[in-house]
């Protein structure tokens, strides 16, 4: 009696090694794909350009507002903290990239004041988002 | 001797169950934090609080955009449609020269991106900026 029943339990049963396969693999590509982006917590108007190239990379996002004010990681943060934050996010993601997202009419002092600051966190490879004309 | 062969392999057998629901966890986590949106963007260089690098005045395109977003080139005013064409005649000039975008500080940031951008359009290889002093 015991016999058959195991016989009947192991008939019943599906081969999962393929779902298995898949799930991996799965598993595998979103390890590597993902890059832990922090939002600014900000959505500027960026400004349209013609010619925009897409940064892989860019994982530092830093908001500025139409008034000038700073936001990173959904926090409107000082100047004066911009380096520090830049070098944590290095320490966590050593070959991210910082992308400056400033308002149409952001004043370009404070943008400029951001890049050195960034800069002197550690990021060279800086760019400020656009959008491209026509979309 | 059949049956023997049977229990055996039945035995052996690991139980991957718990295994199984941690990798589906793993699984639904990494793609609920997975976001593909990737940022576009426009790259510029700022030369900041180094000695400016020897290049000649006459191999500089120099462009103004003053507080109000009026750019001058060449002590010319320009609208931002006509900065293309301005800094391709100036780069069949001189091939070599290098774009220096000089912005006053309240000026829109949007006006700056966009004569950078209008720079590597007309084919500029370098682009550089320079804020004006407070």
């Amino acid at each position: 009696m015991a016999r058959r029943h195991s016989e009947k339990q192991e008939d019943t049963e599906i081969n999962i090694t393929p779902m298995l396969d898949i799930v991996f693999i799965m598993l595998i590509f979103f390890i590597v794909t993902t890059s832990f982006v922090k939002e600014t917590g900000i959505d500027p108007t960026r400004p349209k350009v013609e010619r925009a190239t897409e940064k892989p990379r860019g994982n530092i996002l830093i908001g500025v507002t139409e008034s000038g004010d700073i936001w990173f990681n959904k926090q409107e943060i000082e100047l004066t903290l911009v380096r520090q934050r830049v070098e944590e996010a290095t320490a966590e993601s050593p070959e991210s990239s910082a992308v400056i997202i400033a308002d149409d009419g952001a004043p370009t002092g404070v943008v400029i004041d951001i890049m050195d600051q960034v800069r002197l966190g550690g990021v060279i490879d800086i760019s400020v988002a656009a959008e491209l004309e026509g979309s | 001797m059949k049956r023997r062969i049977h229990s055996n392999e039945e035995e052996a057998e690991i139980n991957i169950t718990p295994m199984l629901d941690v990798v589906f966890i793993l699984l639904i986590f990494f793609i609920v934090t997975t976001s593909f949106v990737k940022e576009l963007g426009v790259d510029l260089s700022r030369p900041s609080n180094e000695p400016p690098k020897d290049v000649e005045v006459s191999e500089v395109i120099a462009i103004k955009i003053d507080r109000t977003g009026t750019i001058t080139i060449k002590n010319r005013e320009t609208d931002i449609r006509a900065v293309r064409a301005n800094i391709e005649s100036a780069l069949a000039i001189k091939p070599d020269a290098s774009v220096v975008v000089a912005a006053d500080r309240e000026a829109d940031a949007g006006i700056l991106v966009r004569v950078v951008d209008q720079a590597r359009v007309a084919g500029a290889q370098r682009v550089s900026l320079a804020a004006l002093a407070r």
